[in-house]
This record gives structure tokens, sequence and C-alpha cells, in this order.
């Protein structure tokens, strides 16, 4: 403890109390970081004259800043002291002065003195003053205290709470500040010396209190520990004309202004509390010994809030004191029964009274001195103005009575604290409670509400809400925003009208006769009831007239009438068809003939010499050989006879009619057949009318009838064929023409019946004649047997029956084949002196076996037909080809299906090749048989029977084959097939005669020519120069060659890549169409292609199609007034936007 | 060929004695359309008889700023000098009924009612349903026809700027746009009655179009040559820049299908342009038309009119080649087709050539010219700078990202 600066003028300065020491010593151990000192100072107490020594505490480490005072009477010898405490804690402080000040406005004015010396402090430094009031009040009004804590308290109670409520409680207060600032301002000339003046008065009011004091005073402990913090003590200093109010206004100054005034009232409510425990001994142990009951829950919270922050303690202590004061001071005259009543009616507690009292009368030993007749004095003046006292008790309180509030101060004031004293009382208190929660939840910390943004900051997030508000509105559009750009063709208006369609209904009843006529016709149907809306009535009405029969006579009618109307249909429907047969019928006729016209003219305009040539031959043959005349021998024997029966005559003349019918056939003017002259006159008569049609139809019915009755008629025509004479004739014809029938059905499936019974006709009628027509060839019509002539080349007979006959045996080709081959080529060898190059000349070697074997094969083919005439061998090249081709072309399907083929399928296919081809040999052969006869006869014949002896060839020839076939096929097929399907003979057949890579290579050398630079002498000679025998040929003059800068095979771009052939040609005039990047839609090249190469036109496309492809993207309808959207607010039900549709103005617009 | 043969110029109304400031063209009709002049001059046209239903001389004093039609035939205006004039057109429709021949002459006609104003207006809008009004003066207030005074005033509390000219949104008829002279474009809802969001730009904006069809599309010509088009949920960028004008663009105007609009320029052009394509309008001039103040579609989409400093009208077809009159189904389906090879072949050099090159007025080409050298040269500096400085430190910022300064709230 230093003690240095206490200084002790003449004796007249006391040493510092112990309890102050104790209390220095304190502070020291709570605050090691700080340096305290007290500082002894004195003063003259203006009212009594006395001196009085002032205790300063100073903190050394903010020199003039920390300026704590204690004073202390002088005879008592007990300083005051203070300890340095926050800034807030300082403010808080005066902040509850105030508060008391305002509590104690009523209060009597006794004080009244005390209030001048305190406006002289005041003056000085506000805090000090106030600190010194409260010291004053403390040790003025120990004695009292306890009563005027206990109305203090309620008052504070009903100041505090609307407080907390509002604010402006403040303003209050400053005005009373104020009123007593001037009081004060007058009071303050007065004295000398504030501090002094402030203690001088607290002892006189102690002095005028009861004696109580005095046994408090002996224990000489009461102490008071003010704690004032720097900022304080700075304002102090500045304003030193200030009053209290000044005070305030430093808290206005300050930050944490809202806090403390919210921070205080709880503070003061502490002290309410405390006041219990003011008894206590100054330090803070002792303090938290002292317990009274009443208090105890609420000193276990302070004690916690303690432990947390001391400093708050202490300032909490102290304020408790000062309240205590305040409340003393106010209740100084004030018995102490009322204090106990109050105190009562608050806690019902009376030790806590007791205590009180002990504790005044504890701290305010020495005060007794002080006099008590100035107080007196004052009393009056107190009185007069009720809010100076109020003021003074607060102040005198205020620094008050306590003995150290240090220790006293249980901590922060808490919300609950507050609430205690009401607990008893009030029964809105736990709605109270409820609605305090959310401030006492953050307890740690001062929480209050936020104070409501600035209006720009608040709007701005306003603003802010509505735009975006604004936006989920606008966004309600997009998906029709979304459905109109996207759409292909748009429409406007958007959202049309929907069309109604007006009835018959709708309009009649809107319908109102206007015109003359109208209203007539109105009229009539009118009286006649038969309007719309009457037209039944009357018709149910006249129905009701009618009798039972009446109505049974009118359904049978109606009936009736029903019948013959379906009969009338079903009549027309039968016609419609017939007629639609006969039509059908027609045009076939019709077409076959220009078809047959066709051949006709193509033909003699191909062989025009040859074919008159033919023509005349045949016309001779046919004179010579037909029984058209009765010239011919069986004709003249018959006339030779004489007499002749009936049946004779009719043969006869029927003969006469058939060679007639030919004759005229053959000069192409007319056909005597029946069908045909039908048919004639039917396609003659079609084009008259339907009517004619029609009957020509039944006609035609009728004809076929007659046709059909014709048949029997031929049946009888081969009773004639029966007869003898006929036999040897037709023979031969009879044959030929079977096989024709055969080739016939084969080729053509075996239809056209008419055919069939022309067939039967002829071959009993005139055999020759057969031959003859196919002769003529162009008259395939009326041949069937021509008709393979007419498709295949002339001379290509034998080839047709040798594949017939292969075709017959219906093996698999390459199982026909090889057999063939294989087995034809012992016969043949002997004649084989032409072999016939192989087309597969050039074969990779490793197939060269194979392409032997076919070799081999090919050329005894060869050899078989290379002896017979010229064009037999033709047609057998030909066939041979066709086969082979079809060969191959099997063999690479196959090849592309499977590679491998395995050995033992191809023998399963193999197997029953040859003995198919067996029984088709056998059959042909039968056949053939007579045909070799007739041919070896043919061969005597004019050269001009090639077709017939050809075909006679061939059919030896094949038979010669089957043979071999029959011979070898059965030994050696199996092991043949075998051979011959290796699978590098297929791949050979498959790939025979592609050299690929030389073509390419090839066609590359060709493409680097064409493209390579050039130099063309375009010199004519004897132009420009000498010629003639002699002259020099003179060197090529530059202006004539011409140099066509080509591609340099060096800068191909496929140069030196064997593989590829870029081109170099470049199409400059279709490069000027090229579209130089892929256009927007596109994505690729195919498509934009593709796209391009649709066309768009209508002559290649259909109507809807083209109206679909030129659409435009937008169409408005004219005459209206596409704009703007709906009314509809709410998009999703708007299937498009709808518009006002206004009809435009007649205009020249 | 069909270019070659394009007649765009129909006809010029005129009546106005000084430039044609505003046009406005009376809603659910084709061709009715009113225009206000620097003479305080205002004139009811009738587009396709090409007559006047009405003419008041004097409607204000100064020049009319602003002109709209309101409900069931009433027509406001607004003038410098103050004041907001409902007039009733109506009546004028029906004495031009009377005095067509001589063509509606002047008259002495009173307004219905006057709404005073402290500051001179620039421009007025009205509510499409409601009996409501925007104006902008230095503020922007929505009135009611039936007060006298301002029911709501809009305007941002920070802004200081005059306000050039307002419009209510077609579709969401209570969202209000207006442009300011501090390079602004505010957004307003009046059922918030707040200014809601404001972009600042790196030039002002001369005139503001809603979409017709698509409801969160504006339109804003601007005083850089460009037209823009913003997307009001997303303010921060243009969503398409349309640049063609060699001069400031004075006005523009939605075609009613809101797939094209036409916009009038300080370099004596019209041009029409089609939605989302920024480049090479259809251009209209001729050698009489000076600075064209005020553009306009017509109902029908077909026809556009302008308003110029000359102080005529002038009805321009909106497709150059368009045949006027009674077209054949035949006739269509050949136009159409000529129109689909067209588009077809629109990818190939030479057809495009065609379809692209317009006739300018040498002053137009020239000027063009030179905007586009300085922009290269522009461009070629900003590159060697970026060459030049350390990589990546000044990147290339994209056209549309330097349109907006600043948005605020």
């Amino acid at each position: 403890m230093n003690f240095a600066r206490s200084t002790f003028h003449g004796g007249l300065l006391q040493t510092p109390p112990p309890w102050l020491r104790d209390a220095v010593r304190d502070m020291r151990a709570r605050y090691p970081n700080d340096a305290f000192d007290v500082v002894g100072r004195l003063a003259l107490n203006p009212s009594t004259g006395g001196h009085v020594t002032i205790f300063r505490l100073v903190c050394g480490d903010c020199p003039g800043k920390l300026l704590l005072v204690m004073a202390k009477g002088r005879s008592s010898g007990k300083g005051a002291k203070s300890a340095q405490s926050s800034r807030k804690a300082g403010n808080a402080l005066g902040y509850a002065k105030r508060q008391s000040l305002k509590s104690k406005a009523l209060s009597p004015g006794d004080v009244g003195d005390v209030y001048e010396y305190q406006q002289e402090k005041v003056r000085r430094a506000k805090v000090k003053l106030q600190l010194e009031k409260d010291e004053l009040a403390g040790v003025g009004g120990a004695e009292s205290g306890s009563e005027e804590e206990g109305e203090g308290t309620t008052s504070r109670r009903r100041d505090t709470r609307p407080r907390l409520v509002g604010e402006n409680d403040d303003d209050d207060k400053i005005d009373e500040d104020e009123d007593e600032e001037i009081d004060s301002d007058g009071a303050f000339d007065e004295s000398d010396e504030e501090r002094f003046a402030g203690f001088s008065f607290s002892h006189k009011k102690k002095a005028k209190s009861k004696a109580k004091p005095k046994k408090k005073s002996d224990s000489g402990r009461s102490v008071r520990f003010a704690e004032v913090d720097l900022d304080e003590d700075g304002d102090g200093a500045k304003s030193d004309a200030q009053a209290d109010e000044a005070s305030e206004d430093s808290e206005a100054d300050e930050d944490e202004d809202e806090e403390e005034e919210e921070g205080d009232p709880s503070e003061f409510i502490d002290v309410l509390d405390v006041l219990d425990g003011r008894g206590e001994p100054e330090s803070e142990d002792e303090r938290g010994k002292a317990q009274r009951e009443d208090v105890q829950k609420e000193r276990a919270s302070r004690k916690t809030a303690e432990a947390d922050e001391e400093d708050e303690e202490m300032d909490s202590d102290e304020e408790a004191h000062s309240e205590e004061e305040d409340s003393e001071e106010g209740g100084d005259d004030e018995d102490e029964e009322m204090i106990s009543a109050s105190e009562v009616e608050e806690e019902g507690d009376d030790s806590a009274l007791l205590d009180l009292e002990n504790f005044v009368t504890g701290l305010d030993a020495g005060q007794k001195r002080k006099a008590p007749d100035d107080e007196d004095g004052k009393e009056g003046e107190e009185a007069k103005r009720a809010r100076k006292r109020r003021l003074l008790p607060e102040r005198t309180e205020a620094g008050a009575e306590n003995e150290f509030i240090a220790s006293s101060g249980a901590g922060k004031l808490n919300l609950d604290d507050l609430l205690a004293p009401l607990e008893g009382q009030s029964s809105n208190l736990q709605s109270l409670k409820k609605s305090a929660k959310v401030l006492s939840s953050s307890s740690g910390k001062v929480k209050t509400l936020s104070a409501p943004l600035p209006q720009r900051a608040a709007e701005k997030l306003d603003r802010e809400a509505a735009y975006e508000q604004t936006k989920e509105e606008v966004d309600k559009w997009k998906a029709t925003m979304q459905r109109i750009k996207e759409a292909e063709h748009l429409s406007f208006p958007l959202q049309a009208e929907p069309k109604s369609r007006t009835s018959n209904l709708e309009l009649a009843a809107k319908f109102k006769p206007t015109t003359e006529l109208e209203s007539a016709v109105d009229k009539l149907l009118k009286s006649a009831k038969m309007r719309e809306n009457e037209i039944a009535q009357t018709e149910s009405l006249k129905m009701n007239h009618l009798s039972v029969e009446e109505v049974a006579a009118r359904r049978a009618e109606l009936a009736k009438m029903r019948d013959l109307m379906f009969r009338a249909e079903a009549k027309a429907k039968r016609i419609a068809k017939i007629k639609s047969k006969t039509y059908r019928r027609l045009k076939k006729k019709e077409r076959a003939r220009l078809a047959a016209k066709l051949g006709e003219d193509s033909e003699e305009d191909l062989d025009d010499e040859e074919a008159r040539l033919k023509r005349e031959v045949e016309r001779a043959r046919e004179r010579a050989t037909l029984r058209h005349k009765n010239t011919g021998k069986w004709a003249k024997a018959m006339r030779g006879r004489g007499e002749l029966d009936e049946d004779q005559r009719r043969d006869i003349n029927e003969m006469l009619d058939r060679g007639e019918k030919l004759r005229r056939k053959i000069r192409g003017e007319g056909e005597s057949d029946d069908d045909e002259s039908d048919d004639e006159s039917d396609d003659a008569e079609g084009e008259e009318g339907i009517a004619r049609i029609k009957a020509k139809a039944f006609d035609e019915l009728a004809a076929l009838d007659a046709d059909q009755a014709e048949v029997p008629e031929g049946k009888k025509g081969k009773s004639i064929f029966e007869m003898k004479f006929m036999k040897d004739a037709m023979a031969r014809e009879q044959r030929k023409a079977h096989e024709m029938v055969d080739d016939f059905i084969k080729e053509m499936g075996g239809h056209d019946p008419d055919g069939d019974e022309e067939q039967g006709e002829r071959p009993d009628v005139d055999g020759p004649s057969g031959a003859i027509v196919q002769r003529v060839g162009g008259r395939v019509v009326y041949r069937p047997g021509a008709l393979n002539t007419g498709i295949r080349p002339v001379g290509s007979l034998a080839s047709d029956t040798s594949s017939v006959t292969l075709k017959s045996t219906d093996l698999p080709p390459e199982a026909r084949d090889t057999p063939i081959e294989q087995s034809a080529s012992p016969p043949s060898s002997p004649i084989a002196q032409r072999p016939v190059p192989p087309p597969a000349e050039e074969v990779n070697p490793w197939l060269a076996q194979a392409s032997a074997a076919a070799k081999a094969g090919q050329t005894k083919h060869e050899v078989a037909i290379s002896k017979e005439s010229g064009a037999a061998e033709k047609s057998k090249n030909k066939l041979r080809k066709r086969v082979q081709k079809r060969l191959e072309e099997k063999e690479k399907a196959q090849e592309d299906a499977a590679v491998d083929i395995s050995l033992s399928t191809v023998m399963t296919l193999s197997e029953p090749g040859p003995s198919k081809a067996k029984a088709a040999q056998t059959s042909t052969s039968s056949s053939a048989k007579p045909a070799s006869t007739s041919a070896a006869k043919g061969k005597a014949r004019a050269s001009q029977e090639d077709g017939d002896d050809s075909d006679s060839d061939a059919n030896s020839e094949v038979e010669e084959q089957e043979k071999a076939l029959a011979q070898k096929g059965k030994g050696k097929g199996k092991a043949n097939g075998v051979k011959a399907f290796e699978q590098r003979d297929l791949v050979a057949l498959a790939f025979a005669g592609d050299n690929v890579v030389q073509d390419f290579a090839e066609a590359k050398r060709r493409e680097i020519q064409e493209d390579a630079p050039k130099e063309i002498d375009t010199t004519l000679p004897g132009w420009g120069s000498w010629g003639g025998k002699g002259a020099k040929k003179a060197p090529p003059k530059p202006h004539l060659v011409k140099k066509v800068a080509g591609v340099d095979p060096t800068a191909r771009a496929d140069y030196k890549k064997a593989h590829v052939i870029i081109s170099e040609k470049r199409d400059k005039k279709a490069a000027k169409y090229l579209v130089k990047d892929l256009p927007y839609p596109y994505t690729s090249k195919a498509q934009f292609e593709r796209s391009m190469e649709v066309p768009l036109g209508t002559e290649w496309n259909t109507r809807l199609g083209f109206q679909r492809a030129t659409l435009p993207k937008v169409v408005t309808k004219i005459a209206c007034s596409c704009p703007q959207q709906s009314q509809l607010r709410t998009p999703a039900s708007t299937l498009g936007l709808p518009v006002a549709c206004v009809p435009q103005h007649p205009s020249t617009y | 060929m069909e270019r070659m043969f394009a007649k765009p110029f129909v006809a010029s109304l005129e009546g106005h004695v000084d430039a044609v400031e505003t046009m406005a063209r009376k809603p659910e009709t084709l061709d009715i359309v009113a225009s206000g002049s620097w003479d305080g001059g205002l004139i009811v046209h009738d587009v396709s008889r090409r007559s006047r239903l009405l003419h008041i001389e004097d409607a204000h004093k100064g020049k009319v700023s602003g002109v709209c039609f309101g409900q069931q035939d009433r027509l406001l205006s607004c003038g410098v000098d103050r004041n907001i004039k409902l007039w009733d057109s109506h009546k004028g429709f029906e004495e031009s009924g009377e005095e067509d021949d001589t063509g509606a002459g002047p008259s002495k006609r009173k307004p219905l009612s006057i709404f005073p104003g402290k500051a001179a207006f620039n421009s007025i809008d009205h509510h499409r349903y409601d009996p409501l009004f925007a104006t902008a003066s230095n503020l922007v207030q929505v009135w009611d026809e039936t007060k006298s005074a301002a029911i709501s005033n809009l305007t941002l509390p920070t802004s200081t700027e005059t306000v050039t000219a307002v419009k209510f949104n077609l579709a969401e008829a209570s969202v209000l746009a207006s442009i300011g002279s501090d390079r602004t474009f505010t957004l307003y809802d009046i059922r918030t009655g707040k200014a809601e969001r404001r972009i600042i730009m790196q030039m002002r904006s001369n005139a503001l179009s809603w979409s017709p069809t698509f409801p969160t599309t504006v339109l804003l010509a601007s005083e850089d040559h460009n037209l823009y088009t913003f997307d009001i949920r997303q303010l921060n960028t243009p969503s398409q820049i349309y640049k063609g004008h060699v001069a400031a663009v004075m006005s523009c105007d939605w075609s009613p299908t809101g797939l094209e609009f036409v916009s009038g320029g300080w370099d004596r052009t019209v041009r029409i342009w089609k939605e989302g394509v920024g480049t090479q309008p259809e251009v209209y001039h001729t050698k009489r038309m000076q600075r064209v103040m005020s553009t306009l579609y017509t109902g029908d989409a077909r026809f556009v009119l302008s308003g110029s400093d000359d102080g005529n009208v002038r009805i321009w077809k909106a497709h150059a080649s368009d045949k006027l009159g009674i077209v054949t189904a035949r006739e269509r389906a050949a136009i159409e087709y000529r129109q689909s090879l067209k588009a077809r072949w629109k990818a190939d050099a030479e057809v495009n050539k065609i379809a692209r090159t317009r006739h300018l007025p040498k002053p137009v080409y020239k000027a063009a010219q030179l905007k586009r050298t300085m922009l290269d040269a522009q461009r070629v500096k900003e590159e060697r700078r970026r060459k030049h400085s350390r990589a990546g430190e000044n990147k290339p910022k994209a056209e549309r990202k330097k349109v907006v300064i600043a948005e605020q709230s």
C-alpha cells in the first residue's frame, strides 16, 4: 500500500482509515495490472466550517483521468474509497442515479442542503458529483435507508417497467435533471468545495437522522466504494459548468447508450435485491457470506453472473448501494415502520429490515457528528421544490451507505432478478416472463431487438423482394413463350375465336321475314301450320285421323317401294359388273392385238428382205402342203372317188375354209376365227356406247357358249383325225405339237386355256401348219409354240430343250453342271478340236487346280456343240455362258454367306443330282428319239429348216450327254463332286478374272497422266512455214504450243498413297455454288444434302405437300389486329395469345 | 427481282407543322393513329383512309411530348407545358365523318379534363385494362383518369434524373418500365408501387417498347446506335444487340406479331428488324425524310409509320416487296413458293448476297463505312494492348457484357 501521496496537512488531514487500506488492497488484488493510489486532501466544509479529509483513489496508469474520490468526515476519520471501473459502469452509475432521482421526486425534502452541495460537485465534474452525492447519501441516509428503500424500489419498479418498453423516460429524466441543474447551479455558488460540501451535507443528514447510525459508526467499517470510470472523469473535466444533465449528454454521446439505458434498470432492481445484502461487509467475500432468506435465489443467480464478469459486478454493486441510499435518503424522515411496511409488502421479511438497519448504523458511525441544523434549514427549501428533493436523495444515496459495494454487488442484473419481486403479486407475471424470455435468453450480453434498418436499406430490400415477385409473375409466361419460339408456323391471331358453325335450326330460329315475299311465304306456312316448330304437331294430328287399315296400307306401300328400290339397285349393280367385265376383256384383246401388230412391224423392219422371202417360201409351202385347196392329194383322191357322202363333203368344206382363213392370216389382213371376229366387233362397238356394250356382253356370253358348242365340233374333227388317211400326215406334227405344248406349259406355267383349245384343234386338223406358222415368227399369238422362239433368238430351240431338260432335272446348278461336264468329256474328247479360250484366264495361282478342271469341262462341252451347225453352236455357247454365270453367282452368294462349305453338304447335294438327271434323260430321250430320226431326215431337207435341225441336233446332243452321264455318273459321281467343290475352287470361281490391284494401279496411273501438265502443239503443218520437198521442219512456235498446267504427279494429294486416288479435278463453275459452311439448322452434310435434294415445286410434289412445304412461318390474318396478349393473367390457361379481331376498313389500304 | 421492284413507300400523312415527336396506335384497331408534334398539335389519323379524324392545333403549349389512347376513345396527351389533357376523340370521329371531304380542319376543342403536373412531362402511357396511366417527368407517376392528382409516385428515391419515356407491359399490365437521362432503365410494378430494379447502361436510351408476344422482353433504342432487347428476368446483359443504325436510334416499336420491330434513327432511316437477328435490317429512306423521331407498326403488322423531323407521318410497307390489294390464291401460292425457294437457297453465296444488299443513301453508307473503320481500329488497338500486357491481365470482354454498367435495386 502506497500512501506516499496521501498528504497530511497540518494534522488536519487524516490518515486513510483501515477499511480504505483494506479496500485498496482488495482492489489491487483484483486488478493487479492497475496501479491504484489513495490521495488524501483537505477540504472545507462550508456548512460547518470545519475541515474534512477527502481521499481520492488515483489510478497511476491513466494520470488525471481516473480520479476516484473518497470523502470522509474528518472527525470520523473514514475516507471514501473509489475504484476504477469501466466507462460503461460509470455511465450506468450516472443513469442509476438519475433514475433514483426521479423515483425520489416525491420524497420529503429534508435533504435539500445536500442537494445543493451536490450541485456544486456537479458543476465541477458531474460524475464526481454524483459519486459524492452517492457517498453523501450513503453516509447520511444510512439510518433511515430501509424505509426509503421500500418506497424506492417500488417507485423504481414503476419507473423501470415503462422504461423497458419505451425510451421516452429518458427525456423526462433529462428534464428533471435540468431543473435540478439550474437549482444546483444556484446552490453551487455558495459552496467552496464540492466534495467537502457533499460530505458535510451527508454528515449533517446523518446526524439529523436517528441514533442508530451511531452504533454502526463504531464499527467504522462503512466504506464507500464508488467506481467511476475514466471517461466519466474526462467528461467531468470537460464539462465543469455542466450539471447533472451533462452526464446525460455524455451518455448520449457514447456508443453504448442504449445498452446502458436498458441495462441500468435491471441493475436498479438488482440493487433492490441487494438491499438485503447491504449489511454485508465491504469485501465481496464477506458479502457472499451474508445472505438473506428472501434473496437467496437471486443471490445464486447473481453469483453466477459474478463469476462471469467481475467488473460489471462491481458496477452493479455500487449502484445497488446508491439505490439503497436513495431510498434511505428519501425516507429520511419517515419512520421505520413505513419501511418495514414496505418491506413487508414486498417480501414480507422483517429480518431483512433489521439487517439493513444494522448495516446502516454500522456504516455511518462518524456521520452523526454532522450538524443537523443545516439540514433542517435546507429541508424547508426542499419541501418547496419537490424536484430538487427528488434529485437529492438519489445523489446522496448513490454514494451511499453501503460499506462496500465492491463486495455487495452480486453481479450482473438479470431479468429474473427484475421479475423476482413480482412473483408473489402479479398474476400476469408468467406472461410477462414469457414475453421477456427472449431478452433473458441472451443472458450473457445485453441483447436487444435490433433497431429497424435505416429507411433506405429497408426500401432497398423491399424493392428486391418486389422484383423477385415480379419476376416470378412474369415467369409464368415461360411456357407460352417457349411454345411460340419453337413453333414452326405461327398463325396470328394466336388465339383465334372459335369458329361456330351455324346450323339450320339456329338460322330458322333467328329468321324473321323481312321482305314481302318472305312474309308471304311465312304467312302461308303459318296458315298451313307447316312452320318448323309446328310441323311435327300437324303431322301427328293428321295421323290421328287415319284408320288402322289405312295406316297398314300406307306401310305396305312403303315397303313395296323399298323393295322395288332395292331390286333396281341390285340390277344396276349387276349391269355395272358386266359392263366392267366386258370392258376389261375388250381392253385385253386390244392390247394383245396391238402387241401382235407391233411384233409384225418390228419383224418387218428388222429383216425386210429375208422376211418377205421367207413369207413367200412359206406361202409356197403352204400351197404345197395345206389342204386348203382341193388340189391336194387327198382332195384329189376324194374328188376322184366321185360321190361324196355328207360327212366327207363337210370335211372338205371345212378344210377349204381353214385354208382360206390361213391364207388371210398370212396376208395379215383378216381373222376368220370366231373369237377373233367377235373380239373385233366388240372392240369396234365398245366405243359406241354403254347400251351397246351391255348388249355385247350378253352377245359375248352367247358367243362363248357357241365356242363351247364348237368344242364338240372339234371332237367331231377328232373323229376325222381318227381316220386313217389323216394319221400318217399328222403323226410328226402331233409329236412336235406335244413338245411345244410341253414347252409352253413349262414356260407359261400352264395357263391360257384358249391356247390349249387351239392346240387341241390344230394338230388334228393340220399338223404342218404349226411349223409354217412358227416360221412366220411374228405371229406369236396364234401359236403358243412360237412364243418360245419369239423370246429366244433364232436357233435357240436346241438350247431350249436342253435347258428344259436341265430344269427338269432340278439339280442345284453346281451339282448339275459338273457331272455333265465330267461325263461329257470322255466321249467328246476324240472330237474336240476347237477349244474355246476359257473365260477365266488370269486366275490366282493358288486356284489353278480348280480353274484347270473348269477349263477341261468347258472345252469338252464346247466340242460337243461345235461339230454341229454355227447357229446351234452359238446357242450352245450362250446357254453355257448363262449356266456358268448362274453358277458363279450362286457360288458367290454362297461364299458370302459362309465361305466354308463343308464337303459333306456338297456331297449330299450332289447325290440326288445324277439319279434325277437319269430320270430326266430317260423321259427326254423317249421324246427325243423320234426327233432325232426326223433330224436325220431333215438334214436332207432344205437349209431353211434350220430351226428344226438345230432342235433335233440339240436333242441328240443332250441325249449323248445324258447317256454319258448315265454311264459315268454312277461310278465317279461322288468322287468328282467332292473334288469339284473344294473351297479353293469355289473361291477361284467367285473371283475369277478380277485382278483388282492391277486394275486399280492402272486406273491411278491413267488419272495421274490425265492430270499431269501437258504441252500441246497446235501447229498446223503447212501453215506459217514452208512445205514441200526439201523444206526443213520448223521448230514449234512457242505461241502455238498450248500449255496445260495440270497437277504435278508429285504434288498430288495421293502421291505415294498407293491405295487411294484423290481426284485433283475441281469444277470451278460448280464451286461457285458450293456452300462454304454448313447452314445453321443442319448438323451434318448428309442432312443438308438430303434437304436440298428434295424438290419443292408442284411438279414434284402433291398439292398438299407443296402447300405444306411452302407455308410461310408467320401467317397473319388480314383484318385482324393481331397484337397483344390476353387479359388472362394465368398463362397456364392460355394456349396462345389472344387477340382481338376487328374488321378492317374496306379501303384502298 | 422483287428487290428491284420493291416500293416500300406508300403514302405520307401531312398536317404537322413541326417534328412529329410521338405517335400512338389505338389499341384494338388497325389504323387509328394519334400523333403529337413539336408545335403542340395533335392529330388523329385514319391510316387506311389517309384522313384526319381529329386535329387539335394547340393541344399544348410547346411540344406534345406524349400521346396515348385511353379507354373508350379517349385520348391522353401530355406536353412540356406541364399538363396532361384528356380528350374525347370519339366526337372528333363523328365530326370528321361530317366534314370528311375537307379533311377535318383544326377544331377548337376543349379537353375533357386537364391534369396539372409539377414538371414538364416527357411521356405518357395508358394501362391496358384499368383507367390508369403513367407519366414521366422527373418522376414516374401513376394517375387515375378520374382523379386530378397523381395517385402514386413510383420513382426510385435515389434518382435525380429526368425520365424520358415510360411504358406499360402489354401482357403483364401492371409492370411498367421507364428510361431516364441518367442512362437508366427502371422497372416498376404498380401493384407493389415500387421501382424494383434499375440498370445503368453505357449510353442513354431514347425509346423503349415492350414485346407484345413475349412479356419478358423489352426493347431499348439506345443513343449508341444500337438497339437492345432485355429479358426483365435477367437485366445484367441484353439478350440481343441489334446493330445497324449509324446514328442514335430515336424510336422503336414492336410489330404486333412480336417477331419484328421497327426503329427510326437520327440517321434519317427507318429500319425493320427481325426478332433475334441482330444485323441486316431492312432499310427505308427517302430524300426528304429527316430525323425519324417516332415509329409505329400498324395493327395488322403490314405497315409501318414513321414520324420525322419534317413534320410528316409516312406510311411504309413492313415488307418492301409486298403486293397491295387483293392477292389471289394462285398468286399467293406462287409468292410463297418463291419465298421458300429463297429460304432454301439462302445458304448460297450469290442468293444471299442479293438478299443482303441494300441500297443506302450516300451519307448513311459513308457513315457506316466510317463507323466500321473506327470500330476496327478500336478492336485492333485493344488487341495490341492485350498483346503487350501480361497474359491474362485484361481479357476481352463480350460486347454484351459491356452494355450494362450497373444493376441496382
